[in-house]
């Protein structure tokens, strides 16, 4: 760990209890709006829940065979009890999660979505995002293509600037801007009324073309709650292959569009930024995920060049969330030992097995709450 | 030089029996065009020329994932984001991400049961491209080295193996082996000829070919107290280089067309495999062309989806050209790596190297097409049936090109050495 200020020296994030196991790797991670549930989806296309309390998280049955590939973006509606996932093969579903809340949760077999879209984009879906009215929701993916939907699964327009994979999506806390950004690091302002394009900021510097490897990009995008600035998250990539990245932030202006800060989070091993989550108070909360058993858990705040606070315990940070009361957050991470190369790696009695998430819950300090 | 075994004479397989008819034929075309005025002497070169047995060799170092191309599971534990398509043959899906490449699968064998057990870079490029034959204290040939002796230049004389690759050039001694430096790959760094390769214009053609007889009896004499490997090789290299002194054209880029260079891809990839085939055209024996960066650790599914998609696109171009031209015919084809890619997806989103179960795939001379060769269990684990080693491959691509790989042994001064490893066999389901 690594402070930089006296304030954080007495009041540092602690991790509450033993992380939660879980048997599959996780991408996408989000407490619902009432603070009951937290949701993730994984890698075998499972959307993984759990009923949340002070005690720490209780598992309810999972909602299987309703996706494929990776199930890599899940949101909340603010009002509304929907959560909508999105999985690698361009299925987008809404549902009911009110019914998850119950003691008798129905079984997975029995659930059936509110709306479900087998083709909302041709394929890989990386983000799903609504705003922070409820009015818009909105979708991008490796089709190169965001897509804005009413929550009743009505597509409303679509936005085609990009021409490359886009990575990642972000609502203005007004809910009049979104904001997107590709795999080269272009990130374009469009209002979300009406998609009309508004800006376009430069984030290149997260992206490296690597003999022929497109490395990196705009991977995610949080403005402001006050609206004037967008944060942007990634990496510098120093090559494809093992994907050496050093984490980078970078904050635009969003009426000049102009870039106003930009931080460097670590060296080449720590890979990319994973989360940006800014608190009510200021602090950037962030993840990284970079080689294996490289992963960071970091609190910013953005007048300082450095974190003050840097955990470096828990490998491979994906996902994290911030529980609406504001005090807690849950990050996925991975197991130790993730990787190596050959059949020895794997086996354990025998059998080949996979690595997994453990969600891992922190109390935040006082100066972030 | 390489023997048949029980065969005191036969160090000229039937490869080179071939490659006599052609240059008969070459000669009775010389003969013609005195007759005819040398109208007939290209034409019927060309048409025999065109029946050799050539190699496209598609290396791609480090290791493409089998489950995001050959081999996909989707929906299953470790089968990855992507979906699987169909190919052109019933039944045969390839991942997404080689939506081109299966149009072509009813000209294609894919090999989905490679087990070759090294997961170690330090040994996995020359072990694979040796063939890892058993250890008799020698260092073998890398496979162009190996036909640029088993079959030697065709008749357009060029060199008879050619790397190309990004990066630097030159000539590589190192993959000949045991069968000494003449053996050596051509590299071609980034496509481009060696430096310095045109004749200065300071130099008059009549003063080149003095120097180049001056040069020729110094080399004489030098070699009588001299190792015969160090000189033959010198001499092979100068002789390689008046062969591509008259050939520039194959370095000039300008003449493939706006719709191949984008057909191709514009990416290293691309313009490579477009020069490879312009080599094949010319007459090259074996091409290899290479491509780093795929040992994709970290970040691996937005890797594959940034690199596959270029190596299909490279590679579909060109086996649809060999096709349409009808050199699929002659020109074996095959595309492969180090190893496989582990089913297991680590922590930086990385697929590590697996050598247990992986794919590879050849096409056209001697090959069988639209089918596929072997399996892997369910999740894509383990090897479920017809385990082939790279010795199996290495026989399978020679018995492809009319090499009896059994009876066929190189003669490393005196001492006879199998072509490929002798506890292996060809993979029969695949040959023609």
């Amino acid at each position: 760990m690594m402070q930089s200020d006296a304030k954080l020296q007495t009041s540092q994030p602690k991790e509450v209890g033993k992380p939660t196991l879980t048997s599959q790797q996780i991408g996408c991670l989000r407490f619902s709006p009432c603070g009951q549930l937290l949701a993730a989806g994984d890698y075998n296309g499972h959307v993984q829940l759990w009923r949340v309390s002070d005690a720490g998280l209780a598992a309810v049955p999972p909602l299987t065979g309703k996706h494929n590939g990776f199930v890599d973006a899940i949101a909340f509606a603010p009002k509304e009890q929907l959560l909508f996932t999105a999985d690698t093969w361009g299925r987008l579903s809404c549902w009911d999660y009110a019914l998850w809340l119950k003691d008798d949760a129905p079984a997975a077999d029995a659930i059936k979505p509110r709306w479900s879209i087998d083709a909302a984009h041709d394929g890989y879906i990386r983000s799903v995002l609504v705003s922070a009215d409820g009015k818009h929701l909105a979708t991008c993916g490796r089709d190169q293509i965001v897509r804005l939907w009413s929550t009743d699964g009505k597509l409303k327009f679509e936005l085609k600037e990009h021409r490359e994979d886009v990575y990642a999506l972000a609502f203005s806390p007004d809910s009049l801007l979104l904001a997107s950004g590709n795999l080269k690091g272009a990130i374009h302002l469009h209002t979300a009324q009406d998609g009309k394009h508004q800006k376009q900021l430069d984030a290149t510097s997260l992206y490296k073309y690597d003999r022929i490897q497109d490395v990196g990009g705009a991977r995610v995008l949080t403005f402001a709650r006050d609206g004037q600035s967008l944060y942007c998250g990634g990496a510098m990539p120093s090559g494809g292959g093992f994907v050496q990245a050093t984490p980078k932030l970078l904050r635009f202006d969003c009426k000049t569009g102009k870039l106003e800060k930009e931080w460097t989070l670590g060296d080449p091993a720590h890979g990319f930024v994973y989360e940006i989550i800014e608190h009510t108070t200021g602090e950037l909360l962030l993840i990284t995920s970079g080689q294996p058993g490289q992963g960071r858990f970091m609190l910013l705040n953005p007048d300082e060049k450095e974190p003050g606070f840097i955990n470096t315990k828990m490998a491979n940070c994906h996902a994290m969330t911030l529980h609406p009361g504001g005090h807690r957050i849950a990050i996925a991470a991975t197991n130790g030992g993730s990787n190596a190369n050959g059949r020895d790696s794997a086996l354990k009695n025998g059998e080949y097995t996979g690595n997994h998430s453990p969600i891992h819950l922190w109390d935040l300090p006082s100066s972030a709450e | 030089m390489q023997h048949k075994r029980n065969s005191s004479s036969l160090c000229t397989p039937h490869e080179h029996a071939l490659s006599r008819r052609v240059m008969l034929g070459t000669m009775a075309g010389g003969a013609a065009s005195m007759a005819f005025g040398g109208l007939a002497t290209p034409a019927v070169a060309e048409a025999l020329r065109q029946k050799e047995k050539q190699v496209l060799f598609i290396w791609l170092d480090g290791g493409i994932s089998q489950l995001e191309s050959w081999d996909p599971k989707p929906n299953t534990s470790f089968g990855g984001p992507f979906r699987s398509v169909p190919t052109s043959v019933k039944g045969v899906h390839f991942c997404e991400l080689m939506q081109r490449t299966a149009k072509h699968m009813d000209k294609l064998a894919v090999i989905r049961s490679l087990c070759t057990h090294d997961n170690a870079h330090s040994s996995g490029v020359a072990r694979i491209q040796r063939g890892d034959p058993k250890n008799r204290g020698v260092v073998y040939p890398y496979l162009g080295s190996a036909f640029a002796k088993l079959l030697g230049p065709t008749s357009s004389k060029l060199p008879p193996y050619v790397w190309i690759k990004p990066g630097s050039g030159g000539f590589k001694a190192e993959h000949a082996g045991f069968l000494g430096p003449k053996y050596g790959a051509l590299a071609f760094g980034d496509g481009q000829p060696p430096d310095n390769l045109l004749r200065h214009e300071s130099i008059s053609e009549e003063a080149d070919t003095q120097r180049n007889e001056l040069r020729e009896a110094i080399n004489r004499r030098y070699a009588v107290q001299r190792r015969k490997v160090s000189t033959e090789a010198s001499t092979a290299v100068f002789d390689t280089a008046q062969q591509l002194m008259k050939r520039q054209d194959l370095f000039d880029a300008t003449t493939f067309s706006a719709a191949d260079i984008q057909r191709y891809g514009t990416h290293d990839l691309g313009r490579h495999t477009l020069i490879a085939r312009k080599m094949l055209e010319a007459g090259v024996r074996f091409v290899n062309v290479t491509s780093y960066g795929w040992d994709t650790h970290g970040d691996h599914f937005n890797g594959s989806a940034s690199l596959i998609p270029k190596f299909d696109q490279a590679f579909s171009a060109i086996i649809e050209d060999l096709h349409a031209s009808g050199m699929l015919e002659n020109v074996l084809v095959v595309a492969i790596s180090e190893f496989g890619r582990t089913p297991r997806i680590n922590g930086h989103i990385g697929r590590d190297h697996w050598p247990e179960a992986w794919s590879t795939v050849m096409a056209g001379c001697g090959i069988k097409r639209g089918i596929v060769s072997g399996s892997t269990n369910e999740q894509g684990t383990w090897v479920k049936d017809n385990p082939y080693d790279i010795g199996h491959v290495f026989h399978t691509m020679f018995k492809a090109l009319g090499i009896d790989s059994i009876d066929t042994e190189y003669d490393n001064g005196g001492q006879p050495l199998p072509i490929a490893h002798e506890d292996m066999q060809s993979i029969t389901e695949v040959l023609a």
